[in-house]
C-alpha cells in the first residue's frame, strides 16, 4: 500500500475509532483523543479524574473497539506483585509429578486496565514498570515477552487520599500522557443521563486489530518533523530543568525537577500522531505545543513553594509555552 | 515547474520583498529615532544655552540614523529556510514549507519527501507574496511625523536665555570681534613697515597673537582682560626703553610738521617754485586780492546776467552802471598786474549790446581767474615749505628733519667721493659739516661721525670723510627706523588700550573708539577726582603740547596760584561728614568709571590702599592741586578712612 493512501487509511481508521468510542463516551474529546494519540504512539496513559466521569468505561470501551485482549486488574492495598504478573505454582502432571509450572497474570493481555492504581503500594506498582518500558516480565528466573502491542491505562482518584501511595517519579515518566478527566457540561451531562437510563446500550464494533495498530504505530514514527520543530519540543522540555541556563523563570520558582527526555519523546510522537490524524504529512509547532500538558505535566515535580501556592503543574506549563518562543529565528 | 521550484520561487520573491520591506521599516525607525534625537537637541536647545552647534549635530545623526537604519535593514537577507519558516508562521502552513525545504535539502528520496514538497507545493501557490508584505508607511512612520511635526512647532517657538547668559554671550562676542580686529590691525601694521628691532617684532606678533587666541579661545571677561592688561604693561615697558633716547623728540616733532617729513631737499622745492613762478608769470600771487576780485567779478556777472532789455525802462542806466563796474574792475586787474584779456572782451560786448558775449566772457575771465589763484596758492604753499625746511645740514638737524639732513649728507658724500670738489665748496662743506656737530649731539652717533668727517676733510681725507658722512646718514636713518618701531608700538598700544575699553564695556571695535586721548586743551589736571593718563609720558605729541616754555599769553592771565579767598562755599557745597561703619568682608563702596573695570576680589589689604590713597590726598594737597575750600574735607575723609 503506498504511504498516500496509509495515511488515507489511517485517518479514516482514526476518525471510526472516535466514532466509535463517542457512541459510549459523551464529551471528553481531549481525552478521547489523547487516548487514541497514546495508543497510536504505543504509550501508556494515566487517567486522572473524580470517581464517576467515565474513565474506566472509556478504557472498556476502547478495549471492545480493538480486537485487543483485555485485562482489568483492581488496584487495592493488599494487592501483590506476583498477582499482576504470576507466578510459579506446584502443578501435577499427568504423569503424576509434581512440578513449578507459571502461572500468568492478569498483566498478559494486549490492554490492561490497572484501576486505582495508587491504592496499591509502591511495591504492587513497581511491578508494573518492566512490563511498560520493557514489554516483558521477568519471573521465576524468565524472561517472558508481553504481547505486542500492549498497553497500560491507569486511573487514579485525586481525591480520597487517605491510604493511597503517590505513584513514584519512574513509573509516572513510564506513562505517555496523563490525562485530567473533567466534570462534562451540562449539555454532555444530559447526554449522558439520556443514554445510560433510556433505550438499549449501545453496540461498539470492533474497528482495529492488534496487527494493524503495531502498522499505523510504525507509520507514525516515519511522519518527518523539522528541524526547528524538534528544537522547539527540545527546547520546552529545557525550560522544565529548574537551576539551568535554559530554565524558564516560574521553572527556576516552582520546580524541583523537569521532565525527563522521554517528555520529549511524548511531544514529537503526539505530534506526529495528531498531523496524521489531521492529514498532514509533517509535524507543526501547533502540534507539539498541543500535547504539551498531558505530555509533561506528570512529569514535572513541583517544590514546596509550589505545593504551599497550590500552583499546578498545567500552570507552570502554560507559562512555560509564552516564554519559550516558537521559532527563535522568526522571532528574532 | 517542479513543486520545490515552485516553493522557492514563492520563497524568492517574498525573501527579496521582505528584504525591502525591512529596510523601509527600519529606514523610518532610524528616522523615528533621529527624529527624537532632534527633538531633544532641539528642546534642550530652547531651554538650555547649549551651543547652537548642537542642531546640525543632532540633524546629522538623524540622517546617519536614517540611513543606519535602511542599511540594516537591507543588510539582513533571510535565509529560504528563515523565509520559509516565516511564511509557515505568517500564512498558518503548519510548518509545510519549513519541512520540505528541509527535506529536499537533506537529498534523500522517500515517499515521505514527495508528498510533503507537494503538500507544500500546494500551499505556497496560495501564497501571495505582494498581498502579504504590502510596501505601505509602517507603524513608526505615524509617530516620525508626529515627532518631526512637534519638532517644526518647536522651532518657532522661542529660546529662552538668561540675561546673565546673553551678557555672556555678548561679551564673549565682543572678546572674538576684538580680538580679530587687534589680530588684523596689528598684522597690518607688521607687512604695511616690519619693524627693525627684532624684540618690537617679537612684542608686535605677541600682540597679534593674543589678538588671534581672544578671537578664537573661548576666554571669559576677566581672562581676556587679564591677557589685555599683561600685554600693555609688556608694551609699555618697551615703549618706555626705546622713548628714552633723546632723539626721538625733534624727529617726532617734525615728522608731525607737515611739508618737512618728506625726503624733499630744499633745492628741490627751489625747483618747484621756479617752475610754479614761470608759470604764473608776471600774475599776482596774492590770494587774498585774488580772491576780492573774483567775488568782485562774481557781482558783476549777475549783475550782467539781470541785465533788463533795451526797450524796458532804466535799461540804460543799468548798462551804465555795469560799464562803470567793468571798466573798475579792468583798471584794478591793471594795477594788480592780472591778464585778463577775455575782460576786456566783455567790455567790447556790453558796448555792443551783445549779452550773450558779455556773459561767456564773463565766465572765461572767471576760470582764468580760478587758475591763477590756484597757482598762487601752490606756490605760497611751496615757500612755506621752503621756509620750514632747514636751509643746512645743522638747521635740518635742530629741526629734527633727519630723511632731509641724511638725503643732504649722502649728497655731501657723493660730492666728496666725486674728487673734482673744489677747494671753496670743500670750505663751505667743512663749515656746514662744523656746525652741524652740535645739533646732532643729540642723535646718538651721528655727531661723533660729523665730527670724525671734519677731522678727515681738514686732513684732506676726502674718501673717508665722505664715508664717515654716510655712516651719520646712516645712523639717522636708523633712528628713523626706531621712531618707526617706536610708533608701531605706540599704535599697537593704543589698540590693545581700546580692546580693553571694548572688552570692559562691552561694545564692539566699531562702537569703542579707544581710550579718550587729551584734546587741544591740553593735558588735564592731576588729582582727586580727575583720571589722568598716566601713557602721557610717552606721547611725544602731548608732551610737545605741555612744553610752553617761553609762550607769553598776554590776553590771559595766570590763575593757577590766585588768592581765592579763605574757601567760603556756599551752604549746599558744604561738605557733609558722614560717620560709615566698616563690616569687614562686606562690599567695598565702589564708584563706576568709564573705562576697564575689573570685577573680582582684591587681594590687597585696605588698610593699605587707605594708607596709599592718604598718601596721595596728602600730595595733591600739599600740591595746590586740591581747591582750597575742598583740601580740610578731602584730608578728613581720608583720616576718617584710615581709623
Amino acid at each position: 500500500m503506498e504511504t498516500e493512501e496509509q495515511i488515507q487509511a489511517f485517518r479514516r481508521t482514526y476518525t471510526a475509532l472516535r466514532s466509535e468510542i463517542g457512541q459510549v463516551i459523551v464529551g471528553h474529546e481531549p481525552i478521547v483523543e489523547g487516548t487514541l494519540t497514546a495508543l497510536f504512539a504505543g504509550g501508556h496513559v494515566l487517567l486522572e479524574g473524580v470517581p464517576g466521569l467515565g474513565k474506566t468505561l472509556l478504557v472498556r470501551a476502547l478495549s471492545q473497539v480493538l480486537d485487543l485482549s483485555f485485562n482489568r486488574i483492581q488496584f487495592t492495598p493488599d494487592l501483590m506483585p506476583a498477582d499482576i504478573l504470576g507466578t510459579n505454582m506446584v502443578m501435577e502432571t499427568p504423569g503424576g509429578r509434581r512440578e513449578f509450572q507459571y502461572q500468568r497474570g492478569p498483566i498478559f493481555a494486549h490492554l490492561i486496565l490497572a484501576d486505582e492504581i495508587n491504592r496499591a503500594t509502591p511495591k504492587t506498582q513497581s511491578a508494573l514498570l518492566e512490563a511498560m518500558q520493557e514489554h516483558s516480565v521477568t519471573a521465576g528466573g524468565e524472561i517472558r515477552k508481553l504481547a505486542e502491542p500492549f498497553f497500560v491505562f491507569a486511573t487514579q482518584n485525586p481525591i480520597d487520599q487517605e491510604g493511597t501511595y503517590p505513584l513514584p517519579e519512574a513509573q509516572l515518566d513510564r506513562f505517555f500522557f496523563k490525562l485530567l478527566v473533567t466534570y462534562p457540561s451540562g449539555a454532555e451531562l444530559t447526554e449522558v443521563l439520556t443514554r445510560t437510563t433510556e433505550g438499549r446500550r449501545a453496540e461498539i464494533k470492533r474497528v482495529l486489530d492488534g496487527a494493524a495498530m503495531l502498522e499505523w504505530q510504525d507509520l507514525v514514527r516515519q511522519v518527518p518533523v523539522a528541524s526547528h520543530v524538534k528544537d522547539y519540543a527540545v527546547r520546552l522540555v529545557l525550560a522544565t530543568h529548574p537551576k539551568t541556563n535554559t530554565a524558564a523563570p516560574m521553572a527556576n520558582q516552582y520546580l524541583r525537577y523537569g521532565s525527563s527526555p522521554r517528555g520529549g519523546q511524548a511531544l514529537l510522537l503526539a505530534g506526529k500522531v495528531r498531523a496524521l490524524a489531521q492529514g498532514r504529512f509533517n509535524v507543526s509547532l501547533d502540534d507539539v505545543q498541543a500535547v504539551v500538558h498531558p505530555a509533561l505535566r506528570h512529569r514535572l515535580i513541583v517544590n514546596f513553594e509550589a505545593e504551599a501556592e497550590g500552583v499546578t503543574t498545567d500552570q507552570i506549563i502554560d507559562q512555560i509555552v509564552k516564554d519559550v518562543p516558537r521559532d527563535a529565528a522568526v522571532a528574532a | 515547474m517542479s513543486d520545490i521550484q515552485i516553493i522557492e520561487s514563492v520563497l524568492e520573491q517574498a525573501t527579496t520583498r521582505r528584504r525591502w520591506q525591512r529596510a523601509w521599516r527600519a529606514l523610518w525607525l532610524g528616522l523615528l529615532i533621529g527624529g527624537l534625537v532632534w527633538f531633544a537637541a532641539l528642546g534642550t536647545y530652547k531651554l538650555f544655552p547649549v551651543p547652537p552647534a548642537l542642531l546640525p549635530m543632532a540633524g546629522l545623526l538623524m540622517a546617519i540614523f536614517m540611513m543606519a537604519g535602511f542599511l540594516a535593514g537591507w543588510w539582513q537577507k533571510a535565509t529560504l529556510p528563515e523565509t520559509a519558516r516565516w511564511l509557515d508562521s505568517r500564512q498558518q502552513l503548519q510548518e509545510r514549507l519549513s519541512t520540505a525545504l528541509e527535506l529536499e535539502a537533506s537529498g534523500r528520496s522517500s515517499e515521505w519527501r514527495r508528498l510533503v514538497t507537494a503538500d507544500a507545493a500546494r500551499h505556497a501557490g496560495q501564497v501571495d507574496a505582494r498581498r502579504l508584505l504590502p510596501y505601505g508607511l509602517p507603524k513608526a512612520s505615524r509617530w516620525t511625523l508626529l515627532v518631526l511635526a512637534l519638532s517644526a512647532g518647536l522651532g518657532f517657538v522661542p529660546e529662552y536665555r538668561s540675561k546673565a547668559y546673553l551678557q555672556k554671550q555678548r561679551e564673549a562676542e565682543v572678546i572674538r570681534d576684538t580680538g580679530r580686529a587687534l589680530a588684523g590691525l596689528t598684522r597690518r601694521s607688521l607687512e604695511r613697515r616690519p619693524p627693525v628691532l627684532e624684540p618690537t617684532r617679537r612684542t608686535l606678533e605677541a600682540v597679534a597673537e593674543l589678538g588671534d587666541k581672544l578671537g578664537k579661545v573661548q576666554l571669559t571677561r576677566n581672562e581676556a582682560l587679564r591677557n589685555l592688561a599683561s600685554a600693555t604693561e609688556r608694551l609699555k615697558e618697551q615703549v618706555k626703553d626705546l622713548a628714552q633716547n633723546p632723539s626721538f623728540k625733534s624727529l617726532e616733532r617734525a615728522a608731525r610738521n607737515p611739508g618737512t617729513s618728506g625726503a624733499a631737499s630744499s633745492a628741490e622745492l627751489q625747483k618747484q617754485i621756479a617752475a610754479l613762478q614761470k608759470s604764473l608769470a608776471n600774475q599776482p600771487s596774492d590770494t587774498g586780492a585774488l580772491d576780492q576780485f573774483k567775488k568782485d567779478l562774481q557781482k558783476v556777472k549777475e549783475a550782467a546776467a539781470g541785465l533788463p532789455n533795451e526797450s524796458s525802462a532804466g535799461s540804460e542806466a543799468a548798462r551804465n552802471e555795469l560799464s562803470k563796474a567793468l571798466a573798475d574792475l579792468a583798471r584794478r586787474a591793471q594795477e594788480m598786474g592780472l591778464t585778463l584779456p577775455s575782460l576786456e572782451e566783455a567790455i567790447a560786448a556790453l558796448s555792443a549790446s551783445r549779452i550773450d558775449q558779455l556773459l561767456r566772457d564773463l565766465d572765461v575771465a572767471a576760470v582764468d581767474l580760478e587758475k591763477i589763484k590756484a597757482l598762487a596758492e601752490a606756490l605760497g604753499k611751496l615757500q612755506l615749505q621752503w621756509e620750514k625746511i632747514g636751509k643746512d645740514l645743522a638747521e635740518q638737524l635742530e629741526k629734527g628733519q633727519a630723511e632731509i639732513a641724511a638725503s643732504r649728507l649722502y649728497k655731501m658724500a657723493e660730492q666728496l667721493r666725486s674728487g673734482n670738489l673744489p677747494q671753496e665748496q670743500a670750505q663751505k662743506l667743512m663749515d656746514e659739516v662744523s656746525r652741524a656737530i652740535d645739533p646732532a649731539s643729540k642723535y646718538g652717533k651721528v655727531a661723533e661721525y660729523l665730527k670724525q668727517g671734519l677731522k678727515q676733510m681738514q686732513q684732506g681725507q676726502r674718501t673717508a670723510a665722505a664715508q664717515s658722512l654716510a655712516e651719520a646718514a646712516k645712523e639717522l636713518e636708523r633712528l628713523l627706523q626706531e621712531l618707526g618701531d617706536c610708533q608701531a608700538l605706540l599704535a599697537s598700544l593704543s589698540a590693545l588700550q581700546r580692546a580693553q575699553m571694548c572688552i570692559g564695556n562691552c561694545q564692539g571695535w566699531g562702537q569703542c573708539q579707544g581710550p579718550p586721548r587729551v584734546g587741544q586743551g591740553g593735558k588735564p589736571g592731576r588729582g582727586v577726582g580727575t583720571w589722568a593718563d598716566d601713557n602721557d609720558w610717552m606721547i611725544p605729541e602731548i608732551t610737545e603740547r605741555w612744553d610752553n616754555a617761553g609762550l607769553e599769553r598776554p590776553d590771559m592771565a595766570p590763575r593757577g596760584l590766585t588768592d581765592r579767598g579763605s574757601g567760603q562755599l556756599a551752604d549746599n557745597l558744604a561738605p557733609t561728614k558722614l560717620k560709615g561703619q566698616m563690616n569687614p568682608g562686606g562690599p567695598m563702596p565702589s564708584t563706576t568709571l568709564k573705562g576697564v573695570s575689573i570685577k573680582g576680589l582684591s587681594k590687597v589689604d585696605f588698610k593699605e590702599i587707605a594708607t596709599a590713597a592718604q598718601s596721595e590726598a596728602q600730595s595733591a594737597i600739599s600740591q595746590e592741586q586740591v581747591p582750597r575750600a575742598y583740601q580740610g574735607a578731602v584730608r578728613d575723609y581720608f583720616d576718617d578712612l584710615k581709623e
